[in-house]
C-alpha cells in the first residue's frame, strides 16, 4: 500500500543563473493536509508546477502515487484535481459553460455533475454569467469548482483562499477539512496566509529561498513555538530592577514592556505577580504570549518578527 | 479517439461561443461583397463617379472582360491573400488566446493528452477555414449573380470553385506555422505580425521570381492564371509547402508537449 501520495527526490529546477528550487525532498501521506509556506518567489509555484508536469525538473523526480508525475502520464490526473495561482477561465463562457468543459476533459459520465460542484461551491447565483463578469471572490470559487468537479484523490492547491471573503475562507477551510477527514483525500495546500494553514494542516513544510528548510507536523508546532511572559508596570525601571536582581533573564521589548522568557516563570506567572507586589510594584499587566505560526516562520526563515 | 471526441467538443464550444467567430463571417462577406462591386463597376464604368474613392479605385483596376470566368480569378486571388490573413489569424487566435487568457494551465494536467488538445485545434482551425472560404465564395457568386454578370457557365463555375478549394487547402498548410508561433510566443501578437510579414514577403519575392520556392507565395501563384514560366508551380513547391506545413504541425505538438509551461 503507498504511504507517500506525493514525493520528490531531490526536484531542483534552474533558470540560467537563478535557482528556483534546490534539492528538495518531501512527502505527503494519505489523508494529509500539506501546508507549504514560503515568501513570494521561495519556490512554492515552481514546486507544484513540477508536481503537476508543467515543467520539468533540471533535476530529480516527483512522484505522486508512485508515479513519475510527467505531462505524458494522462492517467495521473484523473486522480489530481489542481489550481494554480490566480484562477483564470475562458471569459466568454458562462460558469456552467466553463465547468461543462472540465466535466468533458476529466470524461465524467455523471451529467449533473456540473450542478452539483455550482450547488457545492455556493455558484448558483452565477451560474449563467459569463466568467469576465464574475468578481475575484468568484473566479477563485471558479476555479476551485474545476479542480473538485472530478472528486479527486488528491488535490493540489497554489494559495487557493485568495480574494475569497472571511466567510468564504472559511467555507473553504471546512470542505477541505471534510474532504480530507471523511474520504482521505490528500492535499497539498500552498498559501501565505499562515494563520489560515496553521488551523487546518496537519504537516507544514517551510520553503525559503528555494530549499525546503522544516517540515513539522502541526501537533509540534506548540512545541517548537516559543512562549514569552510580558510584564508591564507603572515603573518599568524598578520592575527591571527587581526581576533582573532575581535573576531573571529579562528584556526591553519595542513597546517598552518587559519580556522574560524562563520557563519556569512562564509556567507560573503568579510568581511574578507575587513578587513584584511584595517588593512595592506591583504588575499593571501579565501576559504570555505564545508565538504563532507566522512568527515561527519569519524567525525559521531568518526574517524580523520573530522572538528573539 | 474518446480523448479527442473530448478536447475537440470543447474547442467546438469555444469557438462557437466567442464573437470573432461571427466576426470574421461578417468580414469575409463584406470582403466578398467588395469584389462583386469592383465587377460591378467594370460593368457599368458611369457609376465609378458616384461611389466616390471606391469607384474611382475600382474603375483604376481592369480585371478583362467583365463575365463570370473573370469574376472567378478575381475571388480565387482575393482568397489567395485574404484567406493568408484570415486562417493566419483563426490559427493565432485559437492557439495564442490559451497563453493571453492565461487558461493554458488549466489543460496542462488533465486526463486528455497535450497532442490531442493540439490535434484538437487543428481541426478546429480546419473547420473554421473551411467556413470562411466557404462563406466567402457562395456570398460571391451571389454578388455575381445579383449584379448580373454575364456568360454564366456551370462548367466554368465548378472548375473554379474546385481552384478556390484547392487554394484554401494550400493556405491551410501554412496555418502550422502560425500556430507555432502562437504558442511559442504565448499569444497572438507575434504571429498575426508574421503573417502580415510573409504577406509582404509573398509579394517580393513573387516579384523577384521566387515565387515558387516560397510557401506563402505558392496558394497565391496556384489561383492566378496565365504566369509567366519562372513563376510556374512545380512538384517541389508542393513539397516545400508540405515540409513548412509538417514542421509547423510537429513543432506545435513538441513544444506542447515537452516545453516548461511557466
Amino acid at each position: 500500500m503507498i504511504t507517500d501520495i506525493i514525493r520528490t527526490e531531490k526536484i531542483s529546477k534552474h533558470y540560467k543563473d537563478v535557482c528556483a528550487v534546490t534539492d528538495m525532498s518531501l512527502n505527503v501521506r494519505k489523508g494529509e493536509i500539506y501546508g507549504f509556506l514560503g515568501l513570494n518567489g521561495a519556490g512554492k509555484t515552481t514546486t507544484i508546477r513540477m508536481l503537476l508536469g508543467m515543467i520539468k525538473p533540471t533535476s530529480g523526480t516527483a512522484y505522486i502515487n508512485d508515479k513519475k508525475s510527467s505531462s505524458e502520464n494522462t492517467e495521473l490526473w484523473r486522480q489530481v484535481g489542481s489550481l494554480v495561482e490566480v484562477p483564470y477561465s475562458y471569459p466568454e463562457l458562462t460558469v456552467q459553460e466553463n465547468l461543462e468543459i472540465f466535466r468533458r476533459l476529466h470524461f465524467i459520465k455523471n451529467k449533473n455533475a456540473v450542478e452539483n460542484i455550482i450547488d457545492k461551491l455556493q455558484l448558483r447565483q452565477y451560474a449563467t454569467r459569463k466568467a469576465k463578469n464574475l468578481s475575484l471572490g468568484n473566479n477563485q470559487r471558479l476555479g476551485l469548482a474545476k479542480a473538485l468537479i472530478h472528486n479527486p484523490e488528491i488535490l493540489i492547491l497554489d494559495e487557493p483562499t485568495n480574494g475569497l471573503d472571511p466567510a468564504g475562507i472559511y467555507e473553504i477551510r471546512e470542505m477541505l477539512c471534510d474532504m480530507a477527514i471523511n474520504r482521505g483525500v490528500t492535499i497539498f495546500i500552498s498559501s501565505h496566509i499562515l494563520g489560515e494553514i496553521s488551523k487546518f494542516a496537519t504537516r507544514i513544510g517551510i520553503i525559503h529561498q528555494g530549499k525546503l528548510i522544516q517540515e513539522l507536523d502541526t501537533s509540534q508546532l506548540e512545541i517548537l513555538c516559543k512562549k514569552r511572559l510580558l510584564v508591564n508596570a507603572h515603573d518599568i525601571e524598578m520592575a527591571y530592577s527587581i526581576l533582573s536582581e532575581k535573576g531573571y533573564d529579562v528584556e526591553r521589548n519595542a513597546e517598552a514592556h518587559l519580556e522574560i522568557m524562563n520557563s519556569e516563570v512562564i509556567n507560573n506567572p503568579d510568581t511574578i505577580a507575587t513578587l513584584m507586589v511584595n517588593a512595592g510594584c506591583p504588575p499593571t499587566m501579565l501576559k504570555v504570549e505564545e508565538e504563532d505560526l507566522e512568527t515561527y516562520f519569519l524567525r525559521t526563515t531568518g526574517m524580523k518578527g520573530g522572538v528573539r | 479517439m474518446k480523448s479527442i471526441q473530448a478536447s475537440l467538443w470543447v474547442e467546438i464550444l469555444k469557438v462557437r461561443k466567442s464573437k470573432i467567430f461571427w466576426g470574421t463571417i461578417i468580414l469575409f462577406m463584406f470582403i466578398s461583397a467588395m469584389m462583386g462591386l469592383l465587377m460591378f463597376v467594370q460593368i457599368h464604368p458611369g457609376i465609378s463617379g458616384k461611389l466616390g474613392m471606391i469607384g474611382n479605385k475600382a474603375s483604376m483596376l481592369r480585371f478583362g472582360v467583365p463575365n463570370w470566368k473573370n469574376y472567378l480569378v478575381l475571388l480565387m486571388q482575393g482568397i489567395a491573400g485574404v484567406g493568408l490573413i484570415g486562417i493566419g489569424f483563426v490559427a493565432s487566435w485559437i492557439f495564442g488566446r490559451e497563453f493571453s487568457d492565461h487558461t493554458v494551465k488549466d489543460i496542462l494536467a488533465i486526463p486528455v493528452s497535450r497532442s490531442n488538445i493540439v490535434y484538437s485545434k487543428f481541426i478546429v482551425v480546419i473547420i473554421w477555414s473551411v467556413i470562411l472560404s466557404f462563406v466567402y465564395l457562395a456570398f460571391g457568386l451571389l454578388m455575381g449573380w445579383l449584379i448580373g454578370l454575364p456568360d454564366w457557365s456551370g462548367e466554368i463555375v465548378i472548375q473554379y470553385s474546385c481552384n478556390y478549394f484547392v487554394t484554401t487547402i494550400l493556405i491551410l498548410l501554412l496555418s502550422t506555422p502560425v500556430a507555432f508561433l502562437a504558442s511559442y510566443s504565448r499569444g497572438y501578437l507575434i504571429p498575426l505580425g508574421f503573417v502580415i510579414l510573409t504577406l509582404l514577403l509573398a509579394n517580393f519575392i513573387g516579384m523577384v521570381g521566387l515565387g515558387p520556392y516560397f510557401p506563402w507565395a505558392i496558394p497565391g501563384l496556384y489561383g492566378t492564371p496565365g504566369v509567366t514560366a519562372d513563376l510556374q508551380l512545380h512538384v517541389s513547391s508542393y513539397i516545400i509547402l508540405v515540409c513548412t506545413c509538417l514542421i509547423g504541425l510537429f513543432g506545435t505538438v513538441a513544444f506542447w508537449r515537452f516545453a516548461d509551461q511557466n
